[in-house]
């Protein structure tokens, strides 16, 4: 067990939702704790993406909760979320694409110190923004980018500012939507390491969606498998690839967790 | 920071940013010169009419501004900006009808056109800035209708399709000698008046530069940052931290205010308000098209948006007049430039602009000044 310091603790109450009569995520019961990095995998269509849409507020659940610090965050819109420290990266690239690289990162930045609302002071007198917006640039190496369009961007580049994006909102929950995919063999890496790095620096809680195994393994402190929008297995990485459950359910499953 | 970049400039790097930088420049210049030439206008031309085509210009360059606001910067499509500035010319018109030509009548009147216009806009805007766009332009449009229609039904105290005409505030009555000779006329300066029509302009035309300047000034600071975000992308920009909905509602309020008071403003220039001048759908097209031919999300393509069509509107009729004239004999041309093509030609002016210009003109200069 590990001992929660500052951070924050984030817990689903039986989690649920249906679309019509489907339902992507059933009664997911889990706790989250800072200095722990969470790995969930699971085949496509599993549940995972639209698990994160439940905590980050994208979507309100049919049934159940998401607590936060012991306060029931679930009908709140995205933004306050957001507030509260709860952030996520999209699986999807979702970027604003006509702006550059840098204003996209200094608008996370600008959203974390609460400038949004500054209506007078031009945004070149606030260098402490751009210096910040830099930093995390810098981080996962898109600096001489910094002044071309989100939109102009290689996917894998685009794929990195998603990341430094999440980096920038400082939350004390990150969540990564299979972050590195489609992403060339020597990138993913470095980036996995920036964020494996994540939950030594401070007692951030990490959630991460990622279908390498290899890698999944050397990083996870705990992992998570999600079958048909329900918790499958729950436990350490070593207990997680010698599970007999995890084995027969994706022995008939094509592909599974190779 | 600025330095640093030009200095990366000097090696290696492809001419075209230096281009765009200078393209942009040159249409910040070309904005000064003309805001210039409007200033100076009393001094500059002399007849009536081209001082009404310039108060026109300026009064016209807030109302796109402040569209622009909205659509090219926010991503908000209205059809309600007129209603706003109705609020505003309304407002001041009654204040002044019914409490004769005071300052308190009109600072008043106005004040209240104005909280009337953001009031609407807040209720329209909390009530329906979740819905999605097309919905949200359709309620635009029908509250727009139906102010319309209330302005013909509450004749009694809008004047219905007649409109009402009012007394000003004395310093601008055309009489009011704002310097006197010693044979007690009005001094004249380079064959210009010092009377209160003179003050009227310069209350106008400074009034609206001072909102203009406003208006580009809030683009460059984090909330307009926070507005372009919304544009590209509003579930992004709501997941990093921004409640959308609060962000455009305020922006719909405040371009309300903005165009309630370039109302207020051309009314006490105007002398006379009504449907034609401030509520009508053709000033609500006009307000589109200069959008359009400036180029959208830039605020500074409404000067020579506006310029081109006030311009056109004006002087396009007597262009094709001379033009005309000059031409006859030769066979078909007198007849193409007849004066009353006047629209044909300045729909087909208005396709090529949009043709080889889809940004805009002022679009086309900032091409790619959006990345700084
Ligand atoms: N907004 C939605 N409307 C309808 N069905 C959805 C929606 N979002 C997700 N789903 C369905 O929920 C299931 C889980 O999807 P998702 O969470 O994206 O899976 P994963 O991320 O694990 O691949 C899928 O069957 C998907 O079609
Ligand atoms: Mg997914």
């Amino acid at each position: 067990m590990k001992k929660q310091q500052s951070g924050s603790s984030l817990q689903t109450k039986s989690l649920s939702i249906s679309f019509g009569g489907h339902t992507a995520v059933n009664a997911v019961s889990c706790q989250f704790h800072p200095n722990e990095l969470t790995v969930i995998v699971g085949p496509n269509g599993a549940g995972k993406t639209t698990f994160f849409n439940l905590i980050s507020g994208q979507l309100k659940p049919t049934h159940g909760q998401v607590i936060l610090n012991n306060h029931d965050v679930s009908q709140m819109p995205p933004a306050t979320r957001a507030r509260l420290g709860i952030g996520r990266a999209f699986q999807l690239t979702n970027l604003f694409p006509r702006l550059s690289v840098l204003e996209n990162i200094r608008l996370v930045v600008q959203a974390h110190s609460g400038d949004g609302w500054r209506f007078f002071t031009r945004i070149t007198a606030l260098p402490e923004l751009e210096a910040k917006a830099e930093h995390f640039l810098h981080l996962v190496g898109l600096s001489s980018v910094a002044h071309m369009l989100a939109n102009e961007l290689s996917h894998g580049n685009q794929r990195k500012l998603e990341v430094a994006m999440l980096m920038a909102m400082e939350p004390d929950i990150y969540m990564f939507d299979e972050p590195t995919a489609g992403m060339s063999l020597d990138e993913a890496p470095s980036l996995l390491e920036l964020i494996a790095n994540l939950k030594n620096d401070s007692s951030k809680t990490v959630l991460l969606v990622e279908h390498k195994m290899s890698v999944v393994r050397a990083l996870a402190d705990r992992i998570i498998v999600l079958h048909n929008g329900e918790v499958l297995e729950d436990g350490t990485p070593d207990r997680i690839m010698t599970s007999k459950l995890v084995k027969d359910v994706y022995l008939g499953n094509a592909g599974g967790l190779a | 920071m600025f330095n640093q970049k030009k200095l990366s400039l000097a090696w290696g790097n492809p001419p075209s940013r230096d281009r765009n930088q200078n393209l942009a420049y040159t249409l910040r210049i070309t904005v000064g010169l003309v805001w210039a030439i409007l200033l100076l206008a009393p001094f500059l031309f002399h007849d009536v009419r081209a001082l009404e085509v310039a108060a026109r210009i300026c009064i016209f360059i807030v109302l796109v501004a402040s569209y622009d606001l909205l659509i090219g910067i926010t991503g908000i499509v209205s059809f309600a900006h007129t209603l706003f500035f109705a609020c505003g010319a309304y407002g001041a018109a009654i204040g002044l009808k019914l409490y004769g030509g005071s300052w308190s009548a009109y600072s008043l009147g106005s004040l209240a056109g104005m909280l009337l216009a953001v009031t609407i806009a807040a209720v329209i805007g909390l009530l329906s800035l979740r819905v999605k766009a097309i919905f949200f332009a359709m309620i635009t449009l029908a509250v727009a209708s139906l102010a319309l229609v209330m302005v013909s039904q509450f004749s009694a105290y809008t004047g219905g399709e007649d409109g009402l005409t009012y007394k000003t505030p004395a310093l601008f009555k055309t009489a009011t000698k704002l310097l006197e000779n010693e044979n007690g006329s009005t001094v004249k300066v380079f064959g210009t008046k010092l009377n209160g029509k003179l003050a009227a302009y310069y209350f106008l035309s400074f009034s609206c530069l001072l909102i203009f300047a406003l208006t580009v000034r809030l683009v460059a600071t984090p909330l307009g940052s926070v507005l372009k975000a919304i544009r590209e992308n509003d579930t992004r920009a709501e997941a990093i931290g921004y409640r959308v909905v609060r962000y455009r509602s305020l922006i719909f309020c405040l371009s309300a205010a903005s165009a309630a008071v370039a109302g207020s403003i051309y009314a006490v220039w105007l002398k006379y308000t009504g449907p034609e001048t401030v509520l009508s759908f053709t000033i609500m097209i006009d307000i589109l098209l200069m959008v359009v031919i400036g180029g959208m999300g830039t605020i500074w393509g409404s000067v020579p948006g506006v310029l081109l069509l006030v311009l056109a509107q004006y002087y396009l009729r007597d262009l094709m007049e001379i033009a005309a004239e000059k031409t006859t004999g030769i066979p078909l041309l007198p007849e193409l430039l007849s004066p009353e093509r006047w629209l044909l030609w300045l729909g087909i002016g208005f396709i090529l602009v949009v043709y080889f210009f889809p940004k805009g003109l002022a679009g086309a200069m900032l091409a790619s000044g959006e990345k700084r």
